[in-house]
């Protein structure tokens, strides 16, 4: 309903908004560079702290944006629920994604062709594998643990098919892997 | 439709002295309300007519999927039968050999299995479980004159329609219909060069389903603002029929998780048409490497399953309410437990978005983050076995009507109990390695969300006909309806454990062929039998539906079953409106059933000097 | 109270309320849709994001946002995040103008409606206009797309072998997470060659494809709702200007219905804002 502020009041609620999202924008803005080095060289702000500045003035704006901007503080505490608490179902698929994220990294960098992750300068198909052996001639002996990308394709391979059930069509890539590995 | 003559014969007293006057029926409603044949059965606004049509469309596409489900299981228990008798209505996907025997296309076949899937859950239990009931049931329970808005449940219905008639279509296409699954997991559905149904199929499949998910939101946002905002005056939070609830906690589900499930397509439809590669990375075609890498099948699985598991319940609750609200009114009892009922249904909303991983315990999701979803899987088992209960007491020592509505009830809670407690079995992540895509599964989902919410379904149809077309069912073929189909579905699923605990997977095209499972021919075959018998069962309950719209017994009084929740004080047939005076007011639970030596005192009626609130 | 009076006076059968003795929420149904169906795009935006944030994290290297947001209009250069910053601004002060339209709206102002709502127009249409350049410039002049993202980042320190007038010169060191740009010449990628730490010659290379496909999935999906917003804004502030509203004797509730959908789409780009150009 909104009218719970007379129309002065409102106004300045008004200013007082532009204000502070502008300040606060500008806070996270400067943040980041610090956090980065872009402003004093050489001086980086810890990571954690950096990102732990700019959510919580994310958090910030948000909380204000809703508050003032569209009204929730003059809503009844029925309706501000009914909105605001189905949105912490997202704490657990956050902390889960985000797991998972990490997950497949670490997978990936115990698989021995790691560089197919991060580079995909298109060539010619047929140049890639040898692209990048050229690149990076020390990788193999720098990645540890020679036995256990093998057993971590094999698996990931496998838990594909059973997902897919559609087995067959990923045997075939399999033996291909297995191939291109003894052609190092 | 009723005019409000015949309908101010039998309306209560009661509501015009008590009732609330909100100066309804002062106003011209235009000619937006049944003016004509359009805007009565087609382009209709008004929430009964709406369920009327969500309920009739359920139906055909529960008939087509059911079909669908036959055909693939004559391929399993007869592989070497000849179905050239099949190809007048599947053309080229039976192909006859010089012998002249006709054998299933296996891509049709896996096309099959994925169509029936995508139906069965998303048109038949999904839009014609609660698109039918919630729209019938919330306003006339609640005491509202319509949805709060009509004119979007009406989208609502017509979206759902158009998503069917594009899914529809894809039947006919020449390289057949999707066939990767009801899941759509990539790489299958992602690269159109995958498989046949890869291609036009996939696109047409998205399309479709993008559609539903409009039509779902469209409706859930109608009917939690109704619930919310619409009661009528004394319609307290704690005095809705549990269908209301299970109603309001479906809709918040859908509106939660069907979103996140269109962000999934959305990524999906990127990769497929315009070479991203969210979900696509190491994928070899013809051995050499496809330039798509960096992105993850497994997110879509997650994307998918944080829809998949909350549209479980969105199944399932509805026919949970249903069956809640049934139960009590023919066992002539209140219902047992109704606050631990709706604690228990919030229970199982609220967990439903913290286990979707459950379904991708074996796809190689971390071990460590399987040890939480295993957790929280098995906590769902509590407001699970909670409800079993009080629908337990409900039933004992009630002075239990025996009819149709009612033994699907029963036949509900034994579906549900078996279906849940093998859940149990797979919701550990060590024992589903073993399990995992197997028959075990589909067996599983089948009892527990598959015959246990059409039995929650047949329960509210049956019972709710009366309201929905001013005649009765046929008692006599609704029971041999249901004991054909309630052997017939443990005729089919009970042996499928056996199947699936011998290992025997999931979406293959035939058995004969591997020496591990060639044992399991006979129970194949037995399984195929019954399910045709079981099919034969649902032609009795289509024709007794279609049979009694027209010639059924009339219904002659407005509550014919003795119930007390409000939509039964209502005309026999309502008009718009749905009351055709003031709306009435609310003085007690849903609930009272044999209270004071009365058997049941309607929602409506005020406490007697003296008279105490049932306490729930 | 007196607003639920008003709109059982209400001849419009689409708007009138359903309603029994009360409204729980205090808030007519209209509204209470609107919420809602925020609450459901809010959950589309989250599967985004976190699709966004799950794809980052299984990266091995991420392009630094300051690094690759850093070009102004006019061939400015290296002045990181200003440009987005005043994206920000364009947005908020649209919100705020949107904010300043319905309080007229509830004083029955048709003209301080019509004039606030322009203005709040104006903001939304400079939005996607800074969008469009910000999205040419990626594009045309970095070769950045949804299939190449030519930002990519060290994962190891080093020091560059040659430089080609790109302003790194033979001889700069880098440290691990560093950005670069792999320049594009003729239709080819030119990547530079730089020693790492344990001495072996190496060639940047293209930074993860799924930086540049999201970006432009994400921001064009906001971007998307901006443009609708406008759309729904300009439709809206005309059938004020009509004086439709004000005969509905609503204070204006339509005005404040796009009013939450815009303050919405601020909302969401405070989130990507936060996850593709600060974090």
């Amino acid at each position: 309903m909104g009218g719970h502020l007379s129309y002065e009041e409102g106004k300045k609620v008004v200013v007082k908004g532009l204000i502070i999202l502008a300040i606060v924008t500008i806070a996270e803005v400067i943040v980041a560079l610090l956090g980065k080095g872009y402003l004093i060289k050489g001086f980086h702000l810890p990571v954690w702290l950096m990102y732990f500045l700019m959510i919580s003035m994310s958090l910030y704006k948000a909380y204000f944006i809703v508050y003032d901007f569209m009204h929730m503080r003059y809503e009844v505490p029925g309706l501000v629920k009914s909105v605001l608490m189905p949105t912490l179902l997202l704490t657990w698929a956050l902390i889960a994604f985000f797991t998972e994220g990490k997950t497949w990294k670490e997978w990936r960098a115990r698989s021995k062709d790691t560089n197919l992750y991060i580079s995909n300068i298109p060539v010619e198909k047929q140049e890639k594998s040898s692209l990048h052996n050229e690149i990076h001639p020390g990788v193999e002996s720098t990645t540890p643990g020679q036995h256990a990308p093998v057993e971590v394709k094999d698996a990931q391979n496998e838990s594909h098919g059973a997902s897919d059930n559609k087995t067959d069509a990923h045997s075939e890539p399999k033996e291909v892997k297995h191939a291109e590995e003894k052609s190092h | 439709m009723s005019s409000h003559n015949t309908s101010t014969k039998e309306q209560d007293y009661l509501i015009e002295s008590q009732g609330y006057d909100d100066h309804f029926h002062e106003h011209h409603h235009g000619d937006k309300y049944q003016m004509n044949f359009l805007t009565t059965y087609i382009f209709s606004q008004d929430h009964k007519m709406i369920a009327r049509q969500f309920l009739i469309t359920g139906i055909f596409w529960a008939f087509i999927g059911a079909l669908m489900s036959l055909v693939f299981r004559i391929q399993l228990g007869f592989p070497d039968a000849d179905l050239s008798w099949l190809k007048p209505f599947l053309g080229k996907w039976i192909v006859v050999n010089e012998a002249g025997i006709g054998k299933l296309e296996p891509e049709f076949y896996y096309a099959l299995v994925t169509m029936h899937g995508t139906i069965i859950v998303f048109f038949v239990l999904t839009a014609g479980l609660s698109g039918t009931f919630s729209n019938l049931l919330i306003p006339l329970q609640i005491g509202a004159r319509d949805m709060a808005s009509p004119f979007l449940n009406m989208l609502s219905y017509w979206f759902f329609f158009l998503s069917g008639a594009v899914m529809f279509y894809s039947l006919f296409l020449s390289t057949g219909p999707f066939s990767g699954g009801w899941v759509a997991y990539p790489p299958l559905s992602a690269l159109p060069q995958a498989s046949n149904g890869s291609g036009n199929g996939m696109t047409l499949w998205l399309v479709s389903l993008t559609l539903f998910v409009v039509s779902v939101l469209l409706g859930g946002i109608n009917y939690i603002t109704t619930v919310l905002n619409l009661r009528t005056k004394g319609m307290t939070m704690w005095r809705m029929p549990l269908t209301v609830w299970a109603f309001l906690v479906t809709a918040i589900l859908a509106l939660l998780s069907f979103p996140v499930l269109a962000s999934g397509f959305f990524l999906l439809i990127f990769d497929r048409s315009l070479g991203t590669s969210f979900y696509l990375s190491d994928i070899f075609v013809n051995g050499q490497i496809l330039d798509r890498i960096g992105g993850s099948p497994i997110l879509y699985q997650h994307l998918f399953w944080f829809l998949g598991h909350p549209e479980v319940y969105i199944i399932i609750l509805p026919a949970m309410g249903l069956v809640s609200e049934v139960m009590s009114v023919h066992a002539r009892k209140p219902i047992f437990g109704y606050r631990a009922m709706v604690y228990s249904i919030m229970a199982i909303g609220f967990l439903s978005f913290i286990v979707w991983a459950h379904h991708m315990f074996m796809s190689g999701v971390n071990p460590f983050l399987s040890n939480f979803f295993v957790v929280f899987t098995l906590i769902i088992a509590v407001p699970s076995a909670v409800k079993v209960f009080n629908w337990i007491g409900t039933l004992y020592g009630g002075n239990i009507r025996m009819n149709t509505q009612m033994l699907f009830c029963i036949g509900f809670v034994s579906m549900f109990i078996s279906g849940g407690l093998t859940g149990i079995f797979l919701g550990n992540s060590a024992i589903d390695i073993q399990q995992h895509d197997t028959y075990f599964v589909v067996a599983h989902f089948h009892i527990v969300m598959g015959v246990a919410a059409f039995f929650g379904m047949f329960a509210g149809i049956y019972n709710w006909f009366p309201k929905m077309f001013g005649r009765y069912m046929n008692d006599t073929m609704g029971k041999i309806h249901f004991w054909i189909t309630m052997i017939g579905a443990y005729a089919v699923f009970g042996p499928m454990h056996y199947l699936g605990m011998a290992g025997v997977p999931r979406r293959y095209y035939r058995f004969d062929t591997f020496d591990a499972f060639k044992g399991f021919d006979d129970m194949n075959k037995f399984i195929t039998i019954a399910a045709a018998i079981t099919f034969l069962a649902q032609l009795v309950f289509i024709i007794n539906f279609f049979y009694s719209m027209y010639k059924g017994k009339k219904v002659t009084t407005p509550n014919p079953w003795k119930s007390n929740s409000l939509e039964w004080t209502t005309p026999i047939e309502p008009g718009h409106g749905n009351w055709p005076g003031k709306i009435p007011t609310v003085h007690r639970w849903a609930y009272d059933y044999g209270k004071d030596d009365r058997e049941f005192i309607q929602q409506h009626i005020p406490l007697r000097d003296g008279e105490q609130h049932s306490s729930h | 109270m007196a607003d639920h009076a008003i709109h059982n006076h209400d001849s419009h059968d689409n708007s009138r309320l359903w309603d029994g003795a009360k409204e729980p929420f205090k808030a007519s149904y209209g509204k209470l849709m609107m919420w809602y169906f925020l609450l459901s795009d809010a959950f589309t935006f989250a599967g985004f994001l976190i699709a966004y944030g799950t794809l980052r994290f299984s990266s091995p290297a991420w392009p630094v946002p300051d690094f690759v947001f850093s070009s102004l209009p006019g061939d400015i250069h290296h002045k990181p995040l200003i440009f987005v910053t005043i994206m920000t601004f364009v947005l908020i002060a649209s919100s705020v103008t949107m904010v300043r339209a319905v309080q007229e709206g509830h004083r029955y102002n048709k003209k301080g409606v019509v004039f606030w709502m322009f203005l709040t127009i104006i903001g939304g249409l400079s939005f996607l206009g800074c969008q469009a350049w910000e999205w040419t410039t990626l594009i045309g002049k970095e070769h950045m797309t949804i299939h190449n993202n030519p930002f990519g980042s060290h994962t190891e320190n080093g020091v560059y072998l040659e430089g080609d007038g790109h302003d790194i010169k033979a001889g700069d060191q880098f440290k691990v997470g560093d950005s670069y740009l792999v320049h594009k010449h003729d239709g080819h990628w030119a990547p530079l060659s730089y020693k790492n730490e344990a001495g072996a010659t190496k060639t940047q290379q293209l930074g993860p494809k799924a930086f540049g496909a999201l970006f432009f999935f994400i921001t064009g999906f906001h971007g998307f709702h901006v443009f609708s917003g406008v759309v729904f804004l300009l439709i809206i502030m005309i059938n004020a200007w009509s004086g439709i509203y004000a005969k509905r004797n609503n204070k204006y509730e339509m005005v404040e219905k796009i009013g939450l959908y815009w303050h919405f789409v601020d909302l969401v780009w405070v989130f990507v804002f936060l996850v593709f150009y600060l974090l």
